[in-house]
């Protein structure tokens, strides 16, 4: 299990990534950058990359991440765990993936309370049909919105 | 309050086509995209120990209706024409975009987690970030793989070197273009704003295999030659700037 045909990121989807432009655009923002981290196979290099993942977001001192994922199954073991990783180095984070009612996450733990779920079709499923449950300028919207939320809290 | 520190600067040059067609050779003029019509045996050279047959057909609005094999990718027409990735200036086509599918020879849609194939205006929603609009052109390249290598790493690669390709030529007279004749102009920045929220983007991307797979920082917008694998990077986290990522940083293999 893996990246499927509707929620799958195409490359023209990466050059006009709608998330990219709403958070960069944001004058509140100070956007440090992107971190692109793999999917590996093994759970042993599961867990080591999303350490890493999140030691860089506490190296580049963010005061919240917002993660992506265009692959669910086995690919939420993943998510699951650098978003632990991420939350438990006290920063916020709000998540991004496809849910529905089909990919119900396998995995799960106290970080994952506000995970905005792009799911577009009816049935909740992988639909195979190629765009259909990707991110849009909402979802992306909704979750920086969510972000503030949780930074402003814990500036509270 | 205004004390943002601009890091660097990007403009994107966009050309709009309206028309595609086969010709002698691969220019542009007049909005019009010519494309050289014995461009594919030079896609299929030093190939030929993965892939069997290579069509390109160009795809018009009114022309939905048909089958396509599964869809392996959409990407951009995009060149370097001044500085590295991530600033100076790129110039793109808009009102044209590549369709990559995928079979092989004996009937195995190549795709990993579901496929894609069928009627192609009910298998793709248009008009989504990482999918044309309606009333875009498509130049849709077919590889038929020989058997097997839809599920190999090299099979894929040598698919997706074939389609880059194409659009290389493409890009080689793009690159040339008088920027100053372009439609649309957009420039974008890598912006330090002191005292405001910092936040990171993170994008866990497919990393595992054939047709799982992202290839980061080829040399061409969106492009594959020169790409790096996320796997034979073991995956590990990769920062890009923004700027970058605007600019092609990402290949989707997948």
């Amino acid at each position: 299990m893996g990246v499927g045909p509707s929620t799958k990121e195409t490359t023209l989807h990466h050059f006009r990534d709608p998330l990219l432009d709403v958070v960069s655009k944001d004058k509140d923002i100070d956007l440090l950058g992107v971190i692109i981290v793999g999917t590996p196979q093994a759970n042993e290099d599961k867990y080591f990359v999303g350490q890493r993942a999140a030691a860089w977001a506490e190296a580049m001192r963010a005061d919240g991440v917002i993660i992506s994922v265009d692959g669910w199954g086995n690919s939420h073991v993943d998510y699951a765990n650098t978003i632990e990783e991420i939350g438990k180095r006290n920063i916020p984070v709000v998540g991004l993936s496809f849910v529905g009612t089909q990919a119900q996450f396998v995995v799960t733990n106290k970080y994952m309370d506000t995970i905005v779920d792009f799911n577009k079709s009816s049935e909740g499923i992988e639909t195979e049909v190629v765009g259909e449950n990707n991110v849009t300028e909402i979802d992306a919207k909704k979750a920086l919105a969510f972000l503030k939320l949780k930074m402003r809290k814990v500036g509270e | 309050m205004s004390d943002e520190k601009v890091i660097r600067s990007l403009v994107i040059k966009t050309f709009h086509i309206n028309k595609v067609e086969f010709s002698k050779k691969t220019y542009i003029e007049n909005k019009v995209l010519y494309i050289r019509d014995n461009i594919k045996d030079c896609l299929i050279d030093n190939e030929q120990a993965f892939i069997k047959d290579i069509t390109i057909d160009l795809i018009y609005p009114d022309n939905h209706d048909m089958f396509v094999n599964s869809i392996m990718d959409f990407s951009p027409i995009a060149t370097k024409v001044l500085g590295k990735m991530g600033e100076g200036i790129t110039h793109a086509l808009t009102g044209v975009y590549v369709m990559l599918t995928g079979v092989d020879e004996t009937g195995i849609q190549v795709a990993e987690f579901g496929s894609s194939e069928g009627i192609l205006k009910e298998q793709v929603v248009f008009g989504r970030a990482g999918t044309p609009s309606k009333d875009d052109i498509i130049i849709h390249v077919d590889v038929t793989l020989k058997e097997g290598m839809g599920i190999i790493r090299d099979g894929i690669n040598s698919a997706h070197r074939a389609c880059d390709k194409l659009v290389q030529e493409i890009r080689d007279y793009l690159k040339k273009m008088n920027g100053r004749l372009c439609d649309e102009r957009y420039e974008y920045s890598d912006i330090i704003r002191p005292e405001k929220k910092k936040v990171v983007i993170i994008k866990q991307v497919a990393g595992q295999g054939a047709m799982y797979d992202t290839l980061l920082f080829a040399k061409e917008p969106g492009g594959f030659e020169g790409g790096r694998s996320i796997i034979d990077m073991g995956n590990v986290p990769i920062i890009v700037s923004p700027n970058e990522y605007r600019d092609g940083a990402l290949r989707a293999m997948h």
